[in-house]
């Protein structure tokens, strides 16, 4: 503490800071907070200001058939990468924490690498490959695209977790005389239970807020919402686009709460990318 | 993350997969198909034309053109100069995170976390409303008679600098705070104690402990913001092409595949040599 510096005087640079600190988190929170505004007026454009406030633009938004299908479908992407995501990473992550190998380390840093690749590049390139593979603008394309996003989420939370929780557990389970599965079903899988959900969450807000790879694979059943969006978005200026948006953070605040009350967000955000 | 040390393990099967790495094989395989296959594939195609020119006709083309020169280049300037400002908006922030936050820290760090659960669209929709040459901040301007005429910032490279920050400081301000945290806070108060000024103790002490959280915040910066292009095209209106906004526009215009596989290379290229980076750095600090 630097008691003796802050009695004399008021600490000026500390209310710079403070003040600093509540112009940056306006900043972070301004465009957002000014769209669920706009997504509430009465007007035909985005003028400013506002006069009138209305749920027109909600409803212009239920009736309007492709944000609905696309959101559906988004969903259905979102959860289907999750649990496929789910079957093939958990096995790895629960390897990669316990395994003694000296390739544990290239494996994860393998698996983890999509983070780092430019998803539209990922995008291209998957199209062009599918493509010669006969799937092409598929349903199944747009999974598989967003599997490739989602497995790093999945690995990264449920080893983290299951690295945490020692092994202990698990080694009084087998000296008590449990099988291999048993220990699985009944010690393993219970301690990386909130991971492989925090993990799956995760990766599903990743998923449903996707474009680079999902434009590509664009077709009239293969839409997702991002790809709605932005159409609509390059061709009428109008509100619609805000309700859709704010019903869209509405469902990931609530997804974001359910991980908090599971894990604590310390396990998503104290990790590196 | 530290792997389990090899002479402890005991020779029993313990537990799920402890023996060895035969658990990653589903995802190995999985991402070898839909990943380092496509991306191959990505690169043969690359070498690819309409035959009349050579196998490397498509690179020589990108680095001879002087417009296409002028995209890379501007590709990593954007990057660049974005990482720039989100380290000198990002570390008062991380700081105070880390130092001056008792009750508040978990509230800050919700708010901090919570524009990433929103859309990159509608946080792009945001900045257009907001930059708008009608939109509030040009009017409050105009009222208080800081400026003349309205705001031109949603024609020109600013707003997509607005627009690249916001998505990208919280990446920064949470790599600098997680360094920031393991920084012995006593060795700023000895400093404090033995009669250096506050700036002083900063510059000397915390700031030089902290490099490692910069380093890495840059580093993920840098390599999103090469790959982003929903910013630029929608906040830049072709002001700002970066090579992601050119390989999206020859997709839609041009369909050019073999180009647009060979743009895809560099980019490729320079994902590789983030990530090289990255792992250097880690490994470095010895973990993982």
């Amino acid at each position: 503490m630097s008691g003796s510096h802050s009695v004399r005087r008021p600490d000026l640079g500390l209310i710079a800071l403070k003040v600093y600190v509540v112009a940056f988190f306006a900043f972070l929170m301004a465009p957002i907070v000014v769209v669920v505004i706009y997504s509430f007026s009465d007007m035909a454009y985005t003028t400013w200001p506002i006069t009138d406030l209305s749920l027109r633009w909600y409803q212009r938004m239920l009736e309007y058939r492709p944000f609905m299908s696309s959101l559906a479908f988004s969903l259905q992407v979102a959860v289907a990468a999750a649990v496929l995501s789910i079957l093939i990473g958990v096995p790895a992550a629960l390897a990669l924490a316990r395994s003694g190998s000296r390739y544990a380390e290239a494996v994860m840093t393998f698996l983890l690498a999509p983070l780092s690749m430019p998803m539209i590049l990922l995008g291209v390139a998957l199209l062009y490959y599918l493509s010669w593979m006969g799937l092409g603008v598929s349903k199944l394309s747009v999974v598989l695209g967003h599997t490739v996003v989602s497995l790093p989420y999945i690995i990264r939370t449920v080893a983290a977790v299951y690295i945490q929780s020692g092994r202990s557990q698990e080694e009084a389970a087998t000296i008590l005389g449990a099988g291999r599965w048993q220990v699985f079903w009944h010690v393993t899988l219970p301690m990386v239970r909130a991971g492989i959900l925090a993990g799956a969450i995760f990766a599903m807000l990743i998923s449903l807020d996707n474009l680079p790879i999902s434009f590509f694979f664009a077709g009239p059943d293969t839409n997702t919402l991002p790809v709605v969006m932005l159409a609509y978005q390059q061709n009428q200026f109008d509100p619609a686009i805000a309700a859709i948006s704010t019903t869209q953070t509405v469902i990931a605040v609530i997804m974001l709460l359910i991980v908090q009350r599971l894990t604590g967000l310390h396990h998503i955000i104290g990790q590196k990318r | 993350m530290s792997l389990a040390e090899s002479h402890t393990r005991p020779k029993r099967r313990v537990g799920w997969g402890l023996q060895g790495l035969g658990g990653t094989l589903p995802a190995v395989i999985f991402l070898i198909a839909f990943f380092v296959l496509p991306l191959v594939d990505n690169t043969i195609n690359s070498f690819e034309n309409d035959g009349s020119a050579a196998a490397i006709d498509n690179y020589v083309r990108l680095f001879t053109d002087s417009y296409y020169i002028e995209v890379i280049a501007r590709t990593l300037w954007v990057s660049l100069l974005s990482t720039l400002i989100c380290i000198v908006l990002g570390y008062p922030i991380a700081y105070y995170l880390v130092r001056h936050t008792e009750g508040s820290g978990a509230f800050l760090i919700f708010l901090l976390v919570a524009p990433l659960m929103t859309s990159i669209i509608m946080r792009t929709y945001g900045w257009q409303i907001l930059l708008a040459r009608n939109g509030p901040i040009s009017n409050w301007l105009l009222d208080f008679g800081l400026i003349d005429r309205p705001l031109a910032t949603l024609r020109s490279p600013v707003s997509v600098y607005f627009g690249v920050v916001h998505i990208l400081v919280p990446y920064m301000v949470i790599s600098i705070a997680s360094v920031l945290q393991s920084v012995d806070r006593r060795l700023e108060e000895a400093a404090l104690i033995l009669g250096a000024s506050r700036w002083r103790a900063f510059w000397r002490v915390t700031l030089p402990l902290s490099t490692a959280g910069i380093v890495t915040g840059s580093i993920i910066v840098f390599m999103l913001c090469n790959g982003s292009f929903l910013t630029m095209l929608l906040l830049g209106n072709g002001s700002v092409v970066t090579l992601p906004l050119l390989i999206y526009q020859q997709f839609i215009l041009v369909n050019d595949a073999g180009f647009a596989a060979t743009m895809g290379n560099v980019l490729l290229f320079l994902a590789l040599a983030c990530l090289y980076l990255q792992l250097r750095t880690v490994r470095g600090r010895g973990h993982v």
